[in-house]
């Protein structure tokens, strides 16, 4: 699991991908911290390169999108593959978490 | 951090000396020295003052000679490094000293550059030896608390299967090595109905195994109450979204069976959808109730689905230790396992389609590492 990120104006655009599972949720967990600054109005993550996440990654991204949420800021995903898409529907994060799909489309949404 | 240095010598000039060499570094509170004047006192210093970090000591002295020392600075501090001092090119003592635990040597006339750098080099590795002793007493004391953990976990499991006279129930649990959060219950409701309730918490450890406890005692007192699964999960979720919040959250299905009727009905927190198998191994999965997690939404309504067991039917719940079974190749077995299973080999009760599903999974996964807990549990309509 790695994360590579972008910034454009208040939105940052963070890559992620291989496996999200317990055994690096906490890693996870402080590189998104570590891309968020207070200023930002959004977090868009790019899935497209995720192969597996387990509930421990949800949680990750639970914790994230209230953090977010209290700054006023909002978190969306995007170019989930089928499988985690899958994962999101079963599990109903996709109840919390608007998912787009493609980073374009999550922008325009964000922006709009 | 200042180092506490033990010299032992017998030589009563040595003592000044060092103290004039080494100012700069007491000046600077790097090290600090307490001198000895033979074996005996030697170890009688170390005895009183566990501070001390490490031994310089020379090797003939009265009462008790430096070599003897070496021997028994393990009963005293096991953890210390002595260096040895030795006459110039006395190999037989310095191997000697060496085979006996000595970490290095200098030889006389002692050069304190020399000697400041063997202590440097000593105490360097006096501090990677404690590090790992560190880890090792924290890799303890984790797997303490995960022993804890699945203890927790275990006892909450049923061990005994309500059934009736056309119904049975047989789960199972077989916990990762790394403790994960799967739990199921099973609760006699009025009316001969019976609750069955599959669930796995987000994390793993102490934490949530307390977590796990109080969503199964809040799902057991709700369901005693409250007759549609999607009223349940309404319920358990409000009251786990209480307490604020550590971003755990726990995927559950809960069902209500009727025995009269064969009326299965279920509501999904976040958790995968039930598989039916019909008598002759046909399967089919049902739709999700598009609930969420629990823990996750406060004053989410959770919606509810139904459908009637065939006589011979089974109903197949199953955690995601279950789908998300990784074989040697790394590739996910998926629910199609199951159907697979079943398809070859119908099922023809409770127990037996439950621990088939389990040592399916068990087989497909191998010697590959297991990250999460498989947790079935089958109703099987006779």
């Amino acid at each position: 699991m790695a994360i590579s990120a972008e910034r454009e104006g208040g939105t940052v655009v963070a890559k992620a991908d291989g496996r999200i599972d317990g055994s690096n949720a906490s890693e996870f967990q402080a590189d998104l911290q570590a891309v968020i600054e207070d200023s930002d109005q959004a977090l868009i993550l790019d899935f497209e390169s995720v192969s597996y996440i387990s509930s421990a990654g949800l949680r990750v991204l639970l914790l994230t999108a209230k953090t977010l949420e209290g700054n006023g800021a909002k978190l969306a995903l995007c170019s989930l593959s089928e499988p985690i898409r899958e994962v999101f529907r079963i599990s109903g994060f996709d109840n919390i978490i608007p998912i787009h799909d493609s980073q374009a489309e999550a922008t325009a949404a964000i922006s709009g | 951090m200042t180092y506490k240095i033990l010299v032992v010598d017998d030589e009563p000039d040595l003592e000044p000396l060092v103290l004039q060499r080494m100012r700069r570094h007491i000046r600077r509170g790097r090290y600090e020295f307490v001198f000895a004047h033979n074996g005996i006192e030697a170890l009688e210093e170390l005895e009183a003052d566990p501070s001390i970090d490490m031994v310089v000591s020379d090797i003939n002295m009265p009462r008790m000679d430096g070599l003897t020392l070496l021997e028994q600075i393990p009963n005293v501090s096991p953890d210390i490094r002595a260096i040895i001092v030795s006459a110039y090119g006395d190999m037989e003592n310095i191997r000697t000293a060496m085979n006996r635990g000595a970490f290095d040597f200098v030889t006389k006339p002692v050069d304190f550059d020399d000697l400041q750098f063997t202590i440097d080099r000593t105490l360097e590795h006096i501090e990677q030896w404690r590090e790992a002793l560190s880890t090792r007493d924290k890799l303890v004391a984790l797997q303490n608390e995960l022993d804890v953990a699945s203890k927790m976990q275990q006892s909450i499991l049923p061990t005994v299967f309500p059934s009736g006279p056309t119904y049975k129930i047989f789960g199972t649990m077989h916990p990762a090595k790394d403790v994960g959060g799967d739990f199921f219950d099973i609760v006699r409701l009025a009316d001969d109905k019976v609750g069955l309730a599959i669930a796995d918490v987000s994390d793993k450890g102490v934490p949530a195994a307390l977590f796990m406890m109080s969503s199964r005692t809040l799902l057991k007192g709700s369901a005693i109450g409250t007759e549609a699964p999607g009223d349940v999960l309404t319920e358990v979720n409000n009251l786990l979204n209480e307490d604020e919040t550590t971003g755990m959250f726990v995927t559950m299905l809960y069902a209500v069976y009727d025995p009269a009727t064969g009326v299965f009905t279920y509501a999904s927190g976040g958790h995968d959808p039930p598989l039916v198998v019909r008598a002759d191994g046909t399967s089919e999965l049902k739709p999700l109730t598009g609930g969420i997690a629990l823990g996750v939404l406060g004053g989410f309504e959770y919606r509810q689905d139904s459908f009637e067991l065939a006589p011979g039917d089974t109903v197949c719940l199953y955690t995601d230790g279950v789908t998300e079974a990784t074989n040697q190749q790394g590739e996910l077995m998926g629910i199609e396992g199951i159907q697979e299973l079943f398809a070859s080999a119908p099922p023809t009760g409770a127990e037996q389609s439950c621990m088939g599903m389990l040592n399916r999974v068990l087989e497909y996964t191998g010697d590959a590492p297991q990250h999460d807990d498989i947790t079935c549990l089958t109703l099987h309509r006779d």
